[in-house]
C-alpha cells in the first residue's frame, strides 16, 4: 500500500486556506479588514480638506487602497470636534474638550499639503492651492466643509462677539463659542432684557445648534431665578424650526411652553452693534405701519419689508455655502434648490459630471445631512462606490440621508433625533425612544459622541 | 460596527478617566490583598460598617451619578434612564461593598 505523499505545497496551502477562512469570519469583526474590498492601485488621490469627512476618507483609504498616493490639502493646524461648541457656548464644556492637532490624525503615509485649494479645474484634473501651485490628481475627493456667510449681515463683525455688544454665534469658532457663553452669562448678570435667536435663510451645518442655543440659554435663565425678567424670541426665515414635522411641532410647543415668543419669516439682515438693533427683513401679511414703511401701499401688501428690534443678546446664525472656490468652479449645481452647493448625487455622492470627483461632509448640496453622523455614514457609502469604481464594478452603496442631532432641550436632557432623506426616522437604538426626552440621551452627548466621533476619523466606524 | 470600532470607541471613552480608574482599582486591592493576607474571603463576617454603607452609598449615588453629568434626577425620564441609573448604582454599590468589607473585617479582627 503506497501512501499518498502530501504535496510540499499542500500543507502551506491549508494553512493559507484556513488563514484566509478565519480571516473571512474574524476580519469585518476585527476591523482588519474593510467592508469595502482593498485595492492595489498607484493612483493619486488628493482630498480637499481635513476635516471630519477628509482625515476619515484619509485613513479608510490607507489601509483599503494599498500602493496609492494619497493627498490631503489644508491649512488647519488644529482639528476641532465641533458638534461640542454648542456645549461650550452653554458653558457645560471647556473649550480644550474639542481641541486636537490634526496631525494626530493623519496617517504617516498621507502627504499632508499646507493650504487650501483656490480653484477646481476639473476638465484638466487639477487644482490650484493657495500658494498659486498646481496640483494634478487621478481622482478628487471634495471635503472643504462650507462657508460662512457672515458679510451678508450687515454690521456684523465675528471680533464683536463676546465684547459685551451683547453678540453671541456659535458658528464662527471654539473661541468664539467661549465668548458667545460669556456674553450669556453677561446679559443674565443684568437681570433683564431681551435676547434675539436666529436660524439663517440658506442650509446651515448642525441646523439643531442655534435651538440648543435657545434650550441652554433657557436654562441658565430659568438656573437664575429671575426668568421672567427676560425676554426670549426666536426668528425663522422659513417659518419652520426644523426639518422633521414631529421635532418642528415639538419645538414649537416647548417654546410655547416656556415663554419663547415666535417671529416666523423673519431673515436677519443688519446688526448696529453700538446701539444694540438689529434689522430683520420680514415676509407676511400685516396692516399698519413697519419700522421702515408701511405692510401696504394703498390696497397692495407689501411681499417685504424691514423691521428693527432692540435686543441685549443676539443670537447670530450667518448664512451659509459652499466655498467660493467651488462656487466658481463646474462642481456647483448649475440650478435648482442647492445652487450654492457642490454637486453630487445624493446617494453615490458622486459627481456626475466628473466621476473621478466625489464629494463628503458640508460642501455637498442635499437636504440637511451637515452633521459628523452623517460624515459617518457617507464615509461608508464613498468608500465602498469608490473602490468599486476603481474596479469598474456598479457602485453598491446608496446613501439613505441619514443625519443624527441629539437635540438638547434642556442642559441635561436631550432627544436623539436621528432621520434620512424624506424627513423618515431611521433610530439607531431600538431602546431608545426618539420621541422622548432623555437623560441618557444627554450622558451619550456629552461623554461618547466625541470617542465616536474620533473612532470615526480613524476610519474604524 | 466592527469589534475594533466599538473597542476604538470604548477606548475613547476611558481616556479621560484612567487616572480615576487606576485609583478605583489601587483603593479596591489595596485592603482585598493586606486582608487575604490576614485570612479574608469574601463569605467572612464584615461587620456592621460593609453592611449599612454600600446601600448607602448604592442610594446616594442615584442622586449623585446624574449631576456628575452635569444633568440632574428630575430629567431621569424613560425606562432606559432609569435601568442606567439603577445600574451605575448598583454598580457603584458592589465596588463600595468589595472595599468596606475587607476594611471592616480587618478592624473587626484587631477589635
Amino acid at each position: 500500500m503506497t501512501r499518498k505523499t502530501p504535496h510540499p505545497d499542500s500543507k502551506s496551502r491549508r494553512d493559507l486556506l484556513k488563514l484566509g477562512l478565519a480571516s473571512a469570519v474574524a476580519g469585518p469583526a476585527l476591523g482588519l479588514i474593510p467592508d469595502a474590498l482593498a485595492q492595489q492601485t498607484n493612483a493619486h488621490i488628493v482630498i480637499s480638506g481635513a476635516g471630519a469627512g477628509g482625515i476619515a476618507m484619509a485613513n479608510r483609504f490607507t489601509r483599503s487602497l494599498p500602493g496609492a498616493r494619497i493627498t490631503i490639502i489644508d491649512s488647519r493646524e488644529d482639528h476641532h470636534y465641533q458638534p461640542g461648541w454648542t456645549l461650550v457656548a452653554s458653558a457645560v464644556w471647556n473649550k480644550k474638550k474639542t481641541l486636537s492637532k490634526t496631525a494626530e490624525w493623519l496617517p504617516p503615509s498621507v502627504n499632508w499639503v499646507r493650504g487650501m485649494v483656490t480653484e477646481y479645474d476639473p476638465d484638466n484634473n487639477q487644482v490650484t492651492l493657495s500658494n498659486g501651485e498646481t496640483l494634478k490628481y487621478d481622482y478628487l475627493i471634495v471635503a472643504c466643509g462650507l462657508q460662512l456667510r457672515y458679510e451678508r449681515i450687515e454690521g456684523i463683525d465675528t471680533r464683536l462677539i463676546g465684547q459685551g455688544k451683547g453678540i453671541g454665534s456659535v458658528y464662527a469658532g471654539i473661541n468664539e463659542a467661549e465668548a458667545t457663553s460669556v456674553e450669556i452669562d453677561r446679559w443674565i448678570a443684568s437681570g433683564r432684557g431681551t435676547g434675539l435667536f436666529n436660524l439663517p435663510p440658506t442650509a446651515l451645518k448642525c441646523a439643531g445648534a442655534p435651538l440648543k442655543m435657545t434650550f441652554t440659554t433657557l436654562s441658565r435663565l430659568e438656573n437664575s431665578g429671575k426668568r421672567d425678567q427676560f425676554n426670549v424670541e426666536f426668528m425663522t426665515p422659513s417659518g419652520g424650526l426644523f426639518g422633521v414635522p414631529f421635532y418642528n411641532d415639538f419645538v414649537k410647543q416647548r417654546f410655547t411652553e416656556q415663554g419663547v415668543i415666535r417671529n416666523d419669516f423673519w431673515t436677519l439682515t443688519g446688526i448696529d452693534a453700538d446701539a444694540k438693533k438689529a434689522t430683520y427683513k420680514v415676509k407676511g401679511e400685516r396692516t399698519g405701519t413697519a419700522t421702515s414703511g408701511h405692510y401696504t401701499v394703498g390696497s397692495e401688501q407689501q411681499d417685504t419689508w424691514e423691521e428693527t428690534r432692540d435686543y441685549d443678546f443676539i443670537h447670530v446664525v450667518p448664512p451659509m455655502t459652499a466655498p467660493e472656490s467651488i462656487l466658481n468652479s463646474p462642481l456647483r449645481f448649475s440650478e435648482g434648490p442647492f445652487v450654492d452647493w457642490m454637486e453630487v448625487d445624493r446617494e453615490t455622492l458622486q459627481n456626475p459630471n466628473y466621476p473621478n470627483v466625489w464629494g463628503i461632509g458640508d460642501v455637498m448640496g442635499m437636504p440637511s445631512n451637515k452633521t459628523a453622523a452623517s460624515v459617518k455614514m457617507q464615509a461608508n457609502v464613498l468608500e465602498q462606490n469608490f473602490l468599486a469604481y476603481l474596479q469598474d464594478r456598479p457602485l453598491p452603496a446608496r446613501h439613505n440621508g441619514y443625519t443624527s442631532c441629539p437635540l438638547i432641550t434642556s442642559i441635561g436632557k436631550a432627544m436623539l433625533v436621528e432621520f434620512g432623506w424624506d424627513s423618515k426616522l431611521l433610530p439607531s437604538f431600538s431602546f431608545i425612544d426618539p420621541k422622548e426626552e432623555s437623560w441618557t440621551v444627554w450622558v451619550m452627548k456629552e461623554r461618547m459622541l466625541r470617542p465616536a466621533y474620533y473612532a470615526m476619523l480613524e476610519g474604524k466606524i | 460596527m466592527t469589534l475594533t470600532g466599538i473597542l476604538t470607541v470604548l477606548w475613547y471613552s476611558a481616556l479621560p478617566w484612567l487616572w480615576l480608574i487606576a485609583l478605583m482599582l489601587v483603593i479596591f486591592l489595596i485592603p482585598q490583598v493586606i486582608a487575604r493576607t490576614k485570612g479574608y474571603g469574601f463569605t467572612k463576617p464584615g461587620g456592621i460598617g460593609s453592611k449599612l454603607l454600600p446601600p448607602i452609598v448604592a442610594i446616594a449615588a442615584l442622586y449623585f451619578v446624574p449631576i456628575h453629568t452635569q444633568s440632574s434626577i428630575a430629567y431621569v425620564n424613560t425606562w432606559v434612564d432609569w435601568m442606567n441609573l439603577i445600574g451605575a448604582s448598583i454598580g457603584l454599590g458592589i465596588y463600595a461593598w468589595l472595599v468596606l468589607h475587607p476594611i471592616c473585617y480587618l478592624k473587626n479582627r484587631k477589635a
